[in-house]
């Protein structure tokens, strides 16, 4: 029998054991509920179609008066509703969860004995985890402009701040702004991933995660703390709306992804340290 | 005021020391007088250590030097002298205000850079010339442009929102040549005067204005218009008439929402002093601040500022671009929907910019004017800024309202839809030919975009009024300066000038009329080639930390990595444990000082009661725990997680683990996959030994405890691995299959492989093993060959007995061994 630290647990095998899991196909319906609701809360719902869209600083912000004028206004609309809660938990679910529910199955120390090493165990689960994590940010924007197509059309993209794009200029924005929420979420990714590594127990781990996520959220909102807000990963979560202006100021976004990606990468870092010294007791 | 507190605390500690301390952070207040009748408040603020070049901060109007004083803090923490002091007229200063009048206001502040010539706390350049800047803004701004222009011995400049000309301010004019003053702009002279005559109610209705100042404002408000001798008057105190003789280094700042001293001021001066000397360093900064209010840009200033005196003062090499300015159509904050400010900078004034041509697609609008000019349309309004929008310009998103372009008094000259997206920084123009009912015209100017929605932006709500007199039947042809704009515009919007018939900030006529306004030329506009001000090196700085984190993460977690032990060449044994101890965090002393050795073919039973550290030994076999003393050697290699000494080695430890949502069937195959071995996986003879039968394809969720048992044994069998640990295999199994099992384990050994079991029933492993490792509260009791241990112990007949035997009373309950 040959053995080959590199052949253990592929990266084909873990995405099928994941992808066989309910929780997967929870968390994608979760994300793929929302546009919908939305768009038939807002076709349906007892002002239905009057609005139209929202002056502004009439109060309330400006994007989400805006949603109705066509599938890319939706779709920028419904970034900005997943952006702070639902993609964040769905992220914490895919990289909290991955380890702490092998332990709990016992499954954990079967294949660490098999034996997969421990790094390469978890930067399997980690690729997939991402994987999973990427895929969900990504079905946010297409399933809303499907859903944004149906109910309202396409239309040009107008912005809060009056610019107004073609589609295809549109895209190419959603397509930036989506891609810097994805490595935005890289820091809740991170924590949800060392957390797991901490913890037996899977929930525990990704509710820690979104704890902490807003708990930052809040210290985020105290205008008081000043400059210090910047060094909190969350204060970049929807630095994505750089993209929204006619020239785009790329000097935020930059700063904002290359911070996420750097603690992200550090809280990685310390999660396979912390678990190439660990006592698997599970 | 606790500002005010801290100078007099200063002041006293500064007298009862030694008032001539030289490097003493200190504030010296003193009153100087500059001319007969009129004595200075001043203060003077020096920094740690002297001489050093001094700074000349000027009040804005209606303020005191206690308005600039944080300004001053600001620049003697870097070193600077600085010198503020409550101008003629204000605070507790004498004399009459007199707007900056070179033999003013512009006398006293000469006065007070002899002073500065005299004091040796300031560098010299040469006697009575001391190495000065100065700076102000708003009414400070022209105090600075002025005295800049008339006293060579100042060494930098910085003017902020400040005026060119004042006549052009106060009665705008923005058709290019014509003569004729422009409409009085009443709310802002108004919010002005009463700045002075309600400050000091008693001094009357002038304040402390002179009265040549006085009785102009009455006249021009009364009359809507000034008289040859106003105009003469505010020319005398308008920068354009003096800054060709500045020879010091400008840096000429000016806010975007200023509706009372618009961006064109800035344009036009750096236009006249670009024309005296060319080669004189010159900059400008476009923010997002200004008399409307717009965005607080107060720290990006006062840094700015503080570079170009460091260049200009202290002669540091500092690259200062030569135009900046901030855009604030970038992005707003989700919060509180206030403007985030971005800042671009270029190498190019936009007065060096080149114009560009943009078609204009509608030829001609019709506006009717109201009598007396009711309802008003409401572009910007002093201190409020651009009125109905919290964000600095006047968006509308209802089709073709805007509260700045009323329906019928307005109109709009358009392009075609953009094909490609138009970026305006800087002044723009448009010839028109406008017509009458009335033969005269008062009409207001401004660039505009509007979207396919048909939502109108007109940045900071900024018009360039026009008035026209003498207006011939067939309408008079004039060049229009629009207002300088940084102004987007996307693919699909239409650029446009707006034209509307009211303002409500501007003196109006009375009697109703109609005008025409058709467009005559292209519309003339500038663009810059800016980039994003803080982009470059902070830009990259932020992915080259990112990377380097990355490097160095895979670093840490490499050089982290549990050491491990060098392999023993020569064994023979499969598996060596050798003075294997280990103690868990809490302190708790599992196993100590265990040594034994398995050779192939044994089926061995690791034997004790539960707690003896029979599963901490068997993980730590497997390599889920790390010993804390010796170490463990399978086939000679060392163990360690992920040792490939552990790929001979099939473990069943502490129950089954499955995932619950597969089958079983699935689970045996992942697991296959998962373990990365290549060869014969015996499936079918593992699958055999489960007895599950059907029940492999349903999910293991539904298993039985024993199912499940079977299942995790097969599992620890798959591919037939040389060594074999079962950590309580009959545990959950009924006689039947314990029998089984016990069949199973020994035709596994019997193909000379090596199993080894941990159990707490004796009499059991006593039927199924040739060896004994027999463990007792960590520690080995007795090792060797089964027969052995029967035969040695003559007393006892069964395994049970010589357990008890050989830890004598150490079981009873309650009692504890030394």
């Amino acid at each position: 029998m040959s053995y080959s630290a590199s052949k253990t647990l592929p990266y084909k095998v873990e995405l099928y054991r994941q992808l066989k899991r309910k929780r997967t196909a929870f968390a994608y319906a979760f994300v793929l509920s929302l546009p919908v609701l939305v768009a038939i809360a807002v076709k349906f719902g007892p002002s239905g179609n009057s609005g139209g869209p929202t002056r502004l600083g009439s109060g309330t912000t400006d994007l989400i008066g805006l949603a109705t004028i066509g599938a890319a206004n939706f779709t920028t609309t419904m970034l900005y509703f997943a952006t702070p809660f639902l993609l964040v938990t769905v992220i914490a679910l895919f990289n909290g969860d991955t380890v702490a529910s092998e332990a709990s199955w016992s499954t954990l120390r079967y294949l660490l004995a098999s034996p997969v090493p421990r790094t390469r165990l978890l930067i399997q689960k980690m690729k997939v985890s991402l994987t999973l994590s990427a895929i969900a940010v990504l079905i946010m924007p297409i399933s809303a402009w499907i859903v944004g197509t149906i109910a309202f059309g396409t239309k040009p993209l107008q912005t809060p701040l009056g610019a107004t794009f073609t589609n295809s200029v549109a895209l190419s924005r959603i397509a930036i702004m989506t891609g810097y929420l994805a490595i935005s979420l890289l820091f809740v990714a991170g924590l949800a991933f060392y957390l797991s590594v901490r913890t037996d127990a899977p929930l525990g781990a990704v509710g820690v995660a979104v704890g902490i996520s807003i708990l930052l959220n809040i210290l985020d909102a105290i205008t008081a703390l000043g400059s210090i807000r910047e060094w909190l990963p969350v204060h970049y979560a929807f630095s994505w709306f750089d993209a929204l202006a006619t020239t785009i100021d790329w000097s935020v976004m930059i700063r904002g992804a290359s911070f996420c990606f750097i603690s992200g990468t550090i809280l990685y870092a310390l999660a396979i340290n912390r678990f190439a010294h660990k006592d698997i007791t599970s | 005021m606790k500002f005010t507190g801290l100078v007099t605390l200063f002041l006293v500690s500064a007298i009862s020391c030694n008032p001539s301390l030289a490097s003493a952070d200190s504030v010296q207040i003193r009153t100087i007088n500059t001319a007969d009748t009129v004595s200075l408040d001043t203060s003077l603020y020096l920094p740690k250590k002297v001489p050093a070049p001094a700074i000349l901060i000027a009040h804005g109007f209606g303020g005191s030097k206690d308005s600039v004083a944080q300004d001053a803090k600001y620049f003697v923490d870097k070193g600077f002298v600085v010198l503020t002091w409550t101008a003629r007229g204000f605070g507790k200063s004498t004399g009459q205000i007199s707007m900056n009048a070179p033999t003013g206001e512009v006398a006293d502040t000469k006065a007070l850079i002899s002073y500065l010539a005299l004091n040796k706390n300031v560098v010299q350049d040469k006697s009575g010339d001391p190495r000065v800047g100065i700076m102000g803004s708003s009414y400070g701004g022209a105090n600075s442009l002025m005295t800049a222009s008339a006293d060579p011995r100042i060494d930098a400049v910085v003017a902020d929102i400040t005026w060119n000309d004042l006549q052009n301010d106060l009665f705008p004019q923005s058709a290019q040549g014509v003569a004729t003053p422009g409409p009085f702009k009443k709310v802002w002279a108004g919010t002005f005067f009463s700045a002075v005559s309600l400050q000091s109610a008693y001094l009357g209705e002038c304040g402390t204005f002179t009265q040549a100042w006085c009785d102009a404002y009455t006249h021009a408000a009364i009359n809507g218009a000034p008289s040859k001798d106003e105009e003469k008057l505010l020319s005398s105190v308008s920068p354009k008439n003096y800054v060709q003789s500045i020879t010091a280094p400008t840096l000429l700042s000016q806010g975007q929402a200023d509706s009372l001293f618009p961006l064109n001021e800035s344009v036009n001066t750096a236009k006249a002093i670009e024309k005296a000397h060319p080669q004189l360093p010159l900059a400008l900064i476009w923010h997002a601040g200004g008399h409307d209010g717009g965005a607080d840009q107060g720290d990006y200033l006062r840094e700015q500022y503080l570079q170009w005196f460091k260049k200009n003062l202290l002669k540091e090499k500092i690259d200062f671009p030569a135009f900046q300015f901030t855009k604030t159509n970038g992005s707003i904050s989700l919060q509180d929907s206030t403007v985030i400010p971005k800042i671009f900078s270029s190498k190019q004034l936009p007065t060096d910019s080149a114009v560009k041509q943009l078609q204009l697609v509608t030829p001609t609008v019709a506006l009717s004017y109201p009598i007396g000019g009711i309802p008003s349309a409401i572009s910007a309004l002093p201190g409020i800024g651009s009125a109905g929008a919290l964000v600095s310009r006047v968006a509308s998103s209802i089709a073709g309202f805007s509260p700045a372009l009323l329906p019928g008094q307005s109109g709009l000259l358009e392009s075609a839809p953009l094909k490609e997206p138009i970026s305006v920084v800087g002044p723009s123009s448009i010839k028109v030919r406008v017509t009458s009912t009335t033969g005269d015209a008062t009409l207001f100017f401004s660039l505009v975009t509007k979207s396919p929605s048909g939502a109108i932006s007109q940045p900071n709500g900024i018009v360039a009024p026009v008035r026209l007199t003498n207006i011939p039947q067939t309408g008079t042809e004039v060049t229009i300066n629009l207002p300088s704009a940084i102004l987007d515009a996307s693919v699909g919007d239409v650029l446009a000038v707006a034209i509307s018939s009211t303002d409500q900030g501007y003196d109006l006529p009375k009697p109703s009329r109609f005008y025409s306004v058709s467009a005559l030329s292209p519309l003339s506009y500038t663009s810059s080639d800016a980039t994003a001000a803080r982009s470059g090196s902070a830009n990259l700085i932020w992915p080259i930390a990112a990377l380097i984190t990355l490097i160095l993460a895979a670093i840490y977690v490499r050089v982290r990595r549990p050491k491990i032990a060098p392999s023993h060449e020569n064994s023979t044994a499969l598996v060596e444990v050798e003075n294997l101890g280990k103690v868990y965090k809490d302190g708790y002393r599992a196993v100590s000082d265990l040594s034994f050795s398995v050779e192939r073919g044994q089926v061995v039973g690791l034997l004790g009661p539960n707690g003896a550290g029979k599963t901490t030994t068997l993980r730590m076999l497997m390599g889920l725990i790390f010993p804390t003393e010796g170490s463990i050697f399978i086939d000679g290699k060392p163990v360690f997680p992920g040792s490939p000494a552990l790929a001979n080695l099939g473990s069943f430890v502490e129950g089954p683990g499955f995932l619950p949502h597969l089958s079983g069937r699935e689970n045996l195959s992942l697991y296959w996959r998962s373990i990365g071995r290549e060869g014969e996986q015996y499936l079918d003879e593992v699958v055999a030994i489960t007895k599950l039968g059907t029940a492999l394809d349903k999910k293991v969720r539904s298993y039985s405890q024993g199912m499940r048992q079977r299942l995790a044994i097969a599992q620890a069998m798959l591919g037939m691995p040389d060594l074999l640990v079962l950590d309580e295999p009959t545990n959950g199994l009924d006689p039947q299959q314990i029998a089984e099992m016990r069949q199973v384990l020994k035709d596994y050994a019997a193909t000379g492989r090596t199993v080894i079991i941990s159990s707490h029933l004796l009499a059991e492993v006593q039927q199924t093993c040739s060896h004994v490792v027999l463990m007792h509260r960590g520690q080995l009791i007795s090792f060797g060959p089964m027969k052995k241990l029967l035969a040695k112990n003559r007393k006892a007949n069964n395994l049970e007995e010589i357990f008890l035997e050989l830890i004598g009373d150490d079981l009873v309950i309650g009692k504890e061994k030394k």
